[in-house]
Parts: structure tokens; sequence; C-alpha cells
């Protein structure tokens, strides 16, 4: 696997770094933090599906979407507590996603890309028509449980969150799978051309990929406490999601977590100049510049700086 | 080990055209073929069939004793059989020593998670095709397409593979890298590895194989030594343009 | 009964003039442009600006809205899809990008609350029970025109027939010294504007703001995909059925579900028939 020590150091360095924040900074800077953590959840998530293999999902809100609807709907209709109903809203996003997502994923390219928007844009029509009862219609549900209270602990649950599945995916992606998964994304006849089932690969990774964003989408409920179609079936959101892991680094663990903290504060620092919507525009602009200039994102751009530092000393 | 490939009245059909037409052909175990015939006779075609990229419209094929023209691409690979490409297809972000370690996967989940790269392997494998050691970390980018051949060569090789169909593996090689590549196949021919090799450059290919077959708008027109092909009317016939 | 006849007619007609830009696209590049919505969105607030915030005459702010449609169009070819040349992924992402900002723009010039478009003709004829507004018989009428004449361009000129060329095979439309750049250009052009026009009937049909332009971005890529590549004649049938088929949704079964109709219609052909209903055609 090629692990070494100043890999454990950099992690362990990391997760102490941010376990010790709260110390540092104030309580507000923290709720966008708590943002940022789940935001790169997400990102990371997709990036295992669609940064690795190329497999471009237009509708990753429908996998969060699934997983946050579930786990709600338990709980508030129900009253299932919520450490059963977060690994069950997993399992049925990862199953649920897996009967919709199977046939679409012989489909190639763009194809691929549009079936999980129309994806996305059918399930936020559907809740809001089937069962309002459940699922709360055109306006959510609010009221439901919350795992935690205050600034301190929901950042300390998301960072815990983030930090298992960064991990996680990063253990899981040093595997020779991961060098799989990337093949396919450079040269999928390439990948069966050396005798690899190519569905079984995207399969896993379709999974992995839809298990995060259940686990995210369950664990983000639970500390808003409501749910709304129009936030969650969103273009801005998957516009967001996506942006994070490209201008980060896609195909890279750390890439979507420097994406998700670099977007989030851009937002943040642009609110007080651009209270409105308005700064979308710049942030988006900032987006766009960024990914025309490197498309391998921040993460090739500091390599690249580093090397550069190096070779003159 | 080594294996036999057997193919019997092979037939494929593209809409009109007739691309491979009534083919039949045994290729015993440790023998090498040469599959000669001008451009757009069906050469590649026929190997995309053995592969599983193409379907036969009708027809058999064997690997050993065991048909394996309804299985997929991947499972003809675990078999036995590996083909290279007339345009090399490498991983281009990956380094050489990844690129081959593509090869050498186990098809299972699991199996890839558990047990890491055997880095040894991957040397002796880009060793044997002729890299140095300081090649592994290079990337596709950086090398020159006598060198892409050579990674293509080495990936197939990682399939552990008892059959191997060479597609145009001379082209674009320097004197020196075709001497080499030559080389390796005559070595594996010793350790009995069975070959159909596809070359227009016949000065090169005419030392590798045993027997030759000619097609031509894809039937058979030639089958035999190599001196006795290259020699048929019906062949000579062929590369001038005349069917 | 002739009320839906009549519905489904004019929504159709409008649905062809939204995809028959996006299908241009995509015939000539294999490009599916997710900022294409972006054009309608434009088309419709610069319509609404000039003809009803500076109260110019209404044709100027339709023809204003072509304009700039096209620059867009020519723009967005220039600086993003050229740079980014042969890589799909990367122009379908930086579409979706462009989108965003350009829908972040709108907010930020005219706010982010939905502005009523005043019918380009006023009044209501009644045909049957049915309510039609003038508006909307003129949306479908021009929406006709614009179709035909694209058609009879594609068809009959030089520069049309150059297109197809580039669209069936560009490296032989290369060879017999077609410049590709330029007839790209020009397709981006003309989907700029065809965009923006149709934006300006689609805003006066439903209403204008700033998130509009996903509904009919998502039309658009439903006639693509359930027509296969692009023809001129295959946008045209496939606008009907996916027209037809949410007039007779919200008028039989419940108008909250002519929008699931469309997606399910998308990926059961995607899932079926990955090459569309009527697979390659010809532009």
């Amino acid at each position: 696997m090629g692990l070494r020590w100043y890999h454990f150091a950099a992690w362990a360095a990391f997760v102490g770094f941010m376990f010790l924040l709260p110390e540092m900074v104030s309580k507000g800077t923290l709720r966008i933090i708590i943002f940022a953590n789940f935001l790169a959840v997400f990102a990371i998530s997709w990036d295992v599906l669609s940064g690795r293999t190329g497999y471009v999902s237009f509708g990753h809100p429908f996998l969060i979407g699934i997983g946050a609807y579930t786990t709600a709907i338990l709980t508030k209709r129900f009253d299932v507590p919520v450490e059963i109903s977060i690994p069950i809203a997993v399992f049925v996003t990862m199953i649920g996603g897996l009967i919709v997502v199977l046939p679409a994923l012989r489909i190639k390219g763009s194809y691929f890309a549009l079936i999980t928007l129309a994806y996305m844009e059918l399930i936020y029509q559907l809740v809001q028509v089937v069962r309002p009862d459940l699922t709360g219609g055109t306006r959510g549900m609010s009221g439901l449980p919350t795992l935690t209270r205050g600034a301190v602990n929901g950042y300390y649950m998301s960072l815990t969150l983030m930090v298992i599945v960064a991990f996680g995916v990063w253990l899981v992606m040093r595997t020779r799978i991961g060098t799989a998964l990337s093949a396919i994304g450079m040269n999928e006849e390439a990948v069966k051309g050396s005798g690899l089932s190519v569905t079984r690969l995207k399969l896993f990774a379709f999974l992995l990929s839809a298990m995060i964003a259940g686990l995210g989408g369950a664990f983000y409920v639970h500390y808003l406490g409501s749910i709304a179609p129009r936030a969650l079936f969103d273009i801005n959101f998957v516009f967001t999601i996506i942006v994070a892991a490209l201008i980060g680094g896609a195909s890279t663990t750390i890439g979507p977590i420097i994406g998700a903290f670099f977007l989030t504060f851009l937002l943040e620092y642009l609110r007080p100049y651009l209270p409105g919507a308005e700064r979308y525009f710049i942030y988006g602009g900032v987006a766009l510049l960024l990914y025309m200039y490197q498309p391998k994102g921040i993460y090739e751009i500091i390599q690249q700086g580093w090397a550069r530092v190096r070779a003159r000393t | 080990m080594s294996m036999s490939l057997t193919i019997t009245n092979l037939v494929k059909k593209f809409g009109g055209l007739t691309a491979t037409n009534d083919l039949s052909f045994t290729i015993e175990a440790g023998q090498s073929v040469g599959l000669i015939g001008p451009n757009g006779a069906g050469k590649t075609t026929v190997f995309s069939q053995v592969m599983g990229e193409h379907r036969q419209t009708s027809g058999s094929i064997k690997l050993g004793s065991e048909e394996i023209s309804s299985l997929s691409t991947p499972a003809r690979i675990r078999r036995g059989v590996s083909r290279t490409y007339q345009v090399p297809r490498p991983f281009s972000d990956m380094t050489v020593a990844e690129n081959i370690r593509v090869g050498l996967m186990p098809d299972s989940v699991l199996g890839m998670i558990l047990k890491g790269a055997n880095t040894d392997r991957e040397l002796e494998l880009a060793l044997s095709v002729g890299f140095s050691e300081d090649d592994l970390e290079r990337t596709p980018a950086e090398l020159s397409m006598g060198d892409l051949r050579k990674l293509e060569m080495a990936r197939t090789m990682a399939t552990d593979p008892k059959v191997m169909l060479l597609d145009e593996v001379f082209a674009g090689l320097t004197v020196a890298e075709i001497a080499m590549i030559s080389d390796l196949v005559q070595k594996m021919r010793a350790d009995g590895m069975t070959f159909l090799i596809v070359s227009h450059d016949l000065k090169a290919l005419e030392p590798l194989v045993d027997t030759a077959i000619a097609i031509n708008y894809g039937s058979m027109i030639a089958e035999g030594s190599y001196g006795d092909v290259m020699a048929s009317d019906a062949v000579r016939a062929s590369y001038l343009g005349e069917a | 009964m002739t009320q839906i006849l009549i519905q489904g007619l004019l929504l159709s007609g409008l649905y062809a003039l939204i995809a028959m830009g996006f299908t241009l696209i995509f015939s000539i590049g294999r490009i599916l442009n997710l900022a294409y919505g972006a054009y309608l969105l434009i088309g419709g607030y610069t319509y609404f600006y000039v003809a009803q915030t500076l109260g110019m005459p209404k044709i100027a702010g339709v023809l204003l809205a072509a304009i700039l449609g096209c620059v867009m169009g020519l723009l967005k070819y220039r600086l993003l899809v050229k740079p980014l040349k042969g890589d799909h992924v990367a122009v379908e992402i930086s579409s979706l990008i462009l989108a965003v900002v350009l829908q972040a723009g709108v907010v930020l010039l005219f706010g982010d609350s939905s502005k009523i478009l005043l019918p380009i003709i006023p009044g209501v004829e009644r045909i049957g029970g049915a309510a039609i507004p003038y508006s909307n018989l003129f949306a479908a009428v021009a929406s006709w025109v614009i179709l035909i004449s694209l058609y009879l361009f594609v068809r009959k000129t030089h520069t049309g027939r150059a297109m197809q060329a580039v669209s069936m095979d560009p490296k032989g439309a290369a060879i017999s010294g077609i410049d590709a750049d330029r007839i790209n250009m020009i397709t981006w052009g003309i989907s700029g504007t065809l965009g923006a026009v149709a934006g300006v009937f689609f805003a006066s049909y439903t209403q204008l703001y700033p998130g509009m332009w996903v509904a009919p971005l998502i039309i658009a890529v439903a006639v693509v995909i359930v027509g296969g590549i692009g023809s001129i004649i295959g946008t045209l049938i496939v606008a009907h059925i996916i027209g037809f088929m949410e007039v007779m949704t919200s008028a039989f079964i419940a108008p909250e579900l002519r929008g699931v109709m469309t997606m399910v219609l998308i990926i059961a052909v995607l899932i079926l028939r990955p090459k569309g209903l009527f697979g390659r055609e010809e532009l």
C-alpha cells in the first residue's frame, strides 16, 4: 500500500489541529466550518464515483436526499431512534440508489451525467406530490431530532464524520482499487483489456459513493433539524459539490476537503460586501477561472508550486 | 503451460460488409503464427473477435478445449488470451509501474484492497521489455512511441497469458527496439507461449513465426510455412491490390 | 378534447423552439451545452428590461434579446468551448458553472423576485371552451416560422449544407475544405439567438425569475435524449411527444405530475434505447 509514517503524522497533525480549533476561533466561524465539513463529505462522495471513474454525476443530491429523507421520515413519522434510523438510511441510499442507477452504469459520458440530473429532478418533484403526509410536501419537515446542541458540539460531530470518511476513503483509495478506479477514468477499454470487470468496479465506486452520501445526508439532516426539498435538490447545491471536488483536486482525497473549505470561506468572506445571493456571481466566476486555469485543481497548483520551490533550493 | 487457439467457421458481418468470412484455423500450443494480409483484410477484426470486443456473427473460438466465444473480454483474459493494440492505450496520468500494476490486478474488489501491489513483479515485467528501473516512475507523456509499445507489451504480459495476440508491435519502433522486442518474443516462444502476430514489417515477422496465414477480404487465401505463403500467387496478387 | 389539442400544439411549438438551439450544438459537436438555459434567461430579462422597464417597442426588445443571445453564444464558443477543445466533460462542467454565474448575474442586476412579463399581444381567444391567450398563439406561430426558416437555411444554403457536413463527419468536412471553426461559430451564434428568443416566449408563458433556466434546459435535454441525435424533424416530433404528454398528464392525472412524466420518459429511453427513439440521423 505504500503507507509511510509521515502519512500518519500528517493525518494526526491535521486532526489535532482541527480538534483544537474551537479554542481559537469564534462560534460564528465554527458554524461556517461545520458547513465546510459537511460539504467536504459530499464532495468526497462525489469524487469517489465521478472524480475517479469519470462517470460524472450531475444529480448527487439525489443520493444525499434519499439518505436525508429516509432518516427524517423514520424519526419524525415513526419515532424511530436516530441510532437506528441513520444506519437504515445509509442502507436504503445504497440499495435504492443501486436499483435505479444500475441500468445507467452502462451508459457512458454525457448521457450518464444527464440521467443523474433527471433522477434528481424526478425525486424533487416526487417528494412534493407523493405522500406529502410523509415527506412534508413542498415545505419539507422541521423539528427533527438533532444530535447535538450548540456550535462546538456540532463542530465536533461534523469533524468526526468528515475525518472518518476522509481517512477511510484515503486508505481504500491507496490500495490497488484506487488505481483501478482512476484507470477507468483514463481509459475504460484498456481496463477491460487488462482483464478486469469494469462493471464490478463501477458498482463498487457507486456503492461507496452512495454510502458516504447517505451517511452525510443523514447526519446533515439531524444537524439542521429540518429538511426542505427546494434547498436540497437544487442545481446550486449540485454546483457547489462538484466545484468543491474539482477546484480542490478531483481523484484525490485531500482535494475535495481543500475545495470545500476554500468555497465555504470564499462565500463567507464575500458576505459583508455582497450580502445577497449576488455573491454566487463572484464565487462562480472565481470557480470558473480556477477550473479553466487548472482543471486538476488547487492541490495540483500547490504541488507544482512546491516542486518549483524545491527545484530552486 | 501453454494453450492452443482454434477458430472454426468464424463469420463477422457489419451491416452488408463481411469482415470475416468463414475463417478456420488452429494454432497448436507453443506455436507462433503470422497473420498477414493487405490493409483492411480483416486482421484486426479477427483479433477483436478472439478477445470478445466484437461478437462474431457465427462460428466458434476455442482456447484449449474450452469454447470462449460467448465470454466477456475480461473473462477471456482470465482464461489466458491477451492482446496488444496497434495504437497503444496507456493510462495517461499513471506511472509506468502503475500501468503495469493494472494488468497484474486480480479481478476481485476484495483482492485489490487486501493485497498490496507486487512491485517486484512490476519491475521484472518492466525490465523484461527493456525499461530501466528509473523508467518505472515516468509517465506516458514522457515516453516515445517505442516505449509506449513496450509498456503495452508489459501490461499484456502482466495478465499472465497463455496465448498472445500481437497487433503491429513493431510499428514506430527503432531498429534497436525491434531487435529487443524480437528477442523477447523469441524467449517467450522458447518458454512455450502461443503467438498470433500481425505485422507489416515482414522482415521482422519472418523469424518469429513457425507458419503463416494470409487473409484478404476476411477469407483465408493461403496457409502454410512462411515462405510458401509469401510465394503463393494469391498473396502476391492481394498485396498488388487485385483480389 | 379541443382544448387539449390546442394547448398541446401551442406548448409543443414552443418546446420545439426551445430544444432546437440545444440540438444544433449537440449535432455539430456532440456537446451538451448545459449553459443553454442561460440564453433563455438572458433573452427573457433583456426583453423585460427593454420593453417593460425602458418602455421601448416590443419588437426592439425581441431583437435586442436575439442579438445579446447571439453574442453570448459566440463568446461561449470562443472563450470556453474552444480552449477546452475535445474534453466534453470539462466543457459540460464549465458550462454548468457558467450557467450558475449567469443566474447570479441576473440576481445582481434584477433582484431575486420573479417578474410578470406583460403579454406580447394582449387579449384572449376562446375556442371550444378553451381560453387561448393571443401571446401563446403568437409564440407558437413565431416558433413555427423560425423553425421553418431554420430548416430551409440548413437545407438550401451553402452554409447550411456545410453545417450538415460537419455534423455528419467532421473529418470528411475538413478534407473537403469546410472551415469547421467558422461553422462552429455560426452554429453557436444561431443557437444563442434561438435560445434568447425562446426565452422571451417561455417567460411570457410562465414568468421571469433567476432560476427559470433549469426547466427549459431539462426539456431541451429530454428532446435530445428521446429523439436521439438531433435532426430538425426529429426534434419537432419529440417536442410534440413531450408537449402533449405534459398537457395530457396535467389534464387527466394531476398538474403537479407533468414534469415527472418528462423525467420518467428521459430515464426510460436512456436505459432502454441509449441512442434515442429515432437513432442517429442527419441534421
